[in-house]
C-alpha cells in the first residue's frame, strides 16, 4: 500500500511540484495519472520509490516511511519497485539479458556481478520476465538493435526481474507510435492483473488513460484535482485537469490522425 | 545577387579575445626564439660540421639487433612496459570510476580521490624514474614502479573524460533497481566505456614502450639502459644501431595497436 500524508515537494528553484497531497493506493490497483507536464506527475511517482525526496509531510510505501530510510533502506525499498521509464534507460552496448538482470542486482553478491558471474536462478527469473513480454529470443541481442517497442518490452521485463510489489511506469509510451502504444499498455496491465503487482502509469494522452485505468489520479500545478475511476473521466472532468479546453494534441488518436 | 543574400543577417563581429590571444602567440613565440638565442643558419653549420654522433648515424651497427644483450634489454622493456600497464591499467579504472559524481556520492571521497588523481597526473614519467631510482635503487623495479604510475596517469585521464559524456539514463534504472554504486559502475557504466578505455590501455601500453627508453637513461632499466651505456662509451654507431632497433619495435607495436582499436571504437 502508498499512503501521502500532506505531502510536499518543494524544487531548489521554489517550484512546488507537490503540495499538501493526500492519496492512499491500494495493492494491486492500476492507477494512472494524467496532468500537464510540469503538473507533477514525474515528481508524485519519483517519491515513491525515494528518487525525488519530500520537503514535509509523510510517505509510506511497502510498510516503510520513505522519508526516514538510510542509504540501504532505500535500496531495499527501490528493489521492490520496478521502474520503467519513458527513455527505456537500457545500457545499449550490452545484450537484451544483461538489461534485464539489472534487475536481480538487489539479490545478486556484489562479487559475482563484478565477475559478470550470474546464479542460474537469477538468470532463470531474467529469462521468465522476458518470456512474459515475449521477446525471450531476442535475450542475446545487443539492446541497440532492438525496435522501441521492443525495447520498452526490455525495460518491462527488467522491472518485472525484481520480482516487485509495485511497478512504476514514468511515461512509458511517450517515445512509441500508438500501436506500439497499445501494445505497451497491454503488457502493463497484463502483469499488473496477473501478477497482482500495484501499478502506477503517467500518461499525457487521455483515451490511453480512460482505456486502461481502473483508476484515474488527476494532478494540477501539484495538487490532486480528480480521483476516480476511469468511466467518470469525462471531457469536463479533463477540462478541469489541464485548466483548457481539450485539442487534438491530447488524444492520441487524433493526434496521429493529424 | 537573388534577395535572399541581401536579407542574410550581417557576419558577426569577430571576437576580440580570439584575436588578442592570436596576437600574443604569436609575440610569444618571436620572444621566446630571442631569449634562447635561436639562429637558422647556426643550427645548420652545427648539423653539417662533422661529429662523431652524426658519423654514427650514418654508419649503424646492425649487428646490435641480433647481440644478445642488447635483446635481453629489449625484452626487459618489453615486460616492463606490459606489467605496467596491466597493473596500472586496473587501478586507472578503480580511480577514474570513484572520482565521478555518481561513482563517489560522498563529497569528500570524491574530493580525495581527485586529489590523488592530480598528483599522479602532474608528474612526467621521467619524475617518476627518478624519484623511484632514488627510492628502491637502480634496476627494473624502479622502472616498473615508475610506468606504473605514469600508467595510470594517462589512462585515467583518457577514461575519465569518457566518463563525462556518458548516458545517465542506465545509471538512473540500475539505483532504480536498487542496485548499489559498485553494482551501478559495474552493469550501467563499464559497458558504456569498455571499448574505449581498451583503447586507452593500448594507447597506454605504445606509451609506456617509448617511455620506457627514456627512464632507462637515469637507470630505471631495460632499453634505456643499454642506450645510456652506448652513450658514456662514445660508441655512436652502436647506439644508433640500437635506436632503429627500437624504433623498428615501437613502430611495430603502434600498428598493431592501432589496427585493433580501429576495431573497438
Amino acid at each position: 500500500m502508498i499512503r501521502f500524508d500532506d505531502a510536499s515537494v518543494v524544487y531548489g528553484g521554489g517550484v512546488r511540484a507537490m503540495s499538501g497531497l493526500d492519496l492512499e493506493i491500494g495493492d494491486g490497483e492500476f492507477v494512472v495519472v494524467v496532468g500537464l507536464s510540469g503538473a507533477g506527475k514525474s515528481t508524485l511517482i519519483r517519491a515513491i520509490n525515494g528518487l525525488v525526496p519530500l520537503t514535509s509531510g509523510s510517505l509510506e510505501v511497502t510498510g516503510r516511511q520513505v522519508n526516514d530510510l538510510n542509504r540501504s533502506g532505500l535500496r531495499d525499498l527501490r528493489s521492490e519497485i520496478g521502474m520503467v521509464f519513458q527513455g527505456f534507460n537500457l545500457v545499449d552496448r550490452t545484450s537484451v539479458l544483461n538489461n534485464v538482470l539489472m534487475g536481480r542486482l538487489h539479490s545478486v553478491p556484489t562479487w559475482r556481478t563484478i565477475l559478470g558471474r550470474y546464479p542460474a536462478e537469477d538468470v532463470a527469473v531474467a529469462a521468465e520476465a522476458l518470456d512474459r513480454v515475449g521477446i525471450l529470443d531476442k535475450a542475446r541481442v545487443r539492446a541497440s538493435q532492438l525496435s522501441g517497442g521492443q525495447r520498452q518490452r526490455v525495460g518491462i521485463a527488467r522491472a518485472l526481474a525484481q520480482q516487485p510489489k509495485l511497478i512504476l511506469a514514468d511515461e512509458p509510451v511517450a517515445s512509441l507510435d500508438p500501436p506500439t502504444s497499445h501494445e505497451v499498455m497491454r503488457y502493463l496491465k497484463e502483469i499488473s492483473a496477473e501478477l497482482g503487482i500495484t501499478t502506477l502509469v503517467n500518461l499525457h494522452f487521455l483515451d490511453l488513460a480512460t482505456a486502461y485505468a481502473d483508476r484515474i489520479i488527476g494532478l494540477r500545478a501539484g495538487e490532486l484535482v480528480f480521483d476516480g475511476p476511469g468511466s467518470e473521466c469525462d471531457a469536463d472532468v479533463f477540462e478541469s485537469i489541464y485548466g483548457r479546453s481539450l485539442t487534438a494534441d491530447d488524444t492520441m488518436e487524433k493526434q496521429a490522425a493529424l | 545577387m537573388t534577395a535572399a543574400t541581401e536579407r542574410l543577417p550581417t557576419r558577426l563581429p569577430r571576437s576580440r579575445f580570439a584575436i588578442g590571444s592570436a596576437i600574443g602567440a604569436a609575440v610569444l613565440t618571436v620572444l621566446a626564439g630571442r631569449a634562447v638565442g635561436f639562429d637558422l643558419s647556426g643550427l645548420i653549420t652545427d648539423l653539417t660540421r662533422p661529429n662523431s654522433v652524426v658519423e654514427g648515424l650514418l654508419s649503424p651497427d646492425w649487428t646490435q639487433i641480433w647481440s644478445r644483450r642488447s635483446r635481453s634489454a629489449f625484452i626487459e622493456t618489453l615486460q616492463l612496459a606490459v606489467l605496467a600497464t596491466a597493473a596500472g591499467a586496473v587501478v586507472a579504472l578503480i580511480l577514474a570510476l570513484y572520482a565521478t559524481e555518481y561513482g563517489a556520492p560522498n563529497r569528500a571521497v570524491r574530493v580525495g580521490i581527485r586529489l590523488v588523481n592530480s598528483v599522479i597526473r602532474a608528474l612526467p614519467d621521467l619524475l617518476w624514474a627518478l624519484l623511484f631510482v632514488s627510492a628502491v635503487g637502480i634496476g627494473a623495479l624502479s622502472g616498473l614502479l615508475a610506468l606504473f604510475f605514469f600508467s595510470i596517469a594517462v589512462i585515467s585521464k583518457l577514461t575519465s573524460d569518457t566518463l563525462d559524456g556518458l548516458d545517465q539514463a542506465p545509471i538512473e534504472a540500475a539505483l532504480a533497481a536498487g542496485a548499489s554504486t559498485t553494482e551501478m559502475l559495474r552493469t550501467a557504466v563499464i559497458p558504456q566505456i569498455l571499448p574505449s578505455y581498451v583503447s586507452f590501455v593500448l594507447y597506454g601500453f605504445e606509451i609506456n614502450l617509448r617511455a620506457s627508453a627514456v627512464i632507462g637513461l637515469v637507470g630505471a632499466g631495460g632499453i634505456g639502459e643499454r642506450i645510456q651505456f652506448f652513450q658514456g662509451r662514445g660508441e655512436w654507431d652502436k647506439l644508433w644501431g640500437l635506436v632503429i632497433l627500437f624504433f623498428l619495435v615501437v613502430f611495430a607495436v603502434e600498428r598493431i595497436s592501432t589496427f585493433f582499436r580501429r576495431r573497438l571504437v
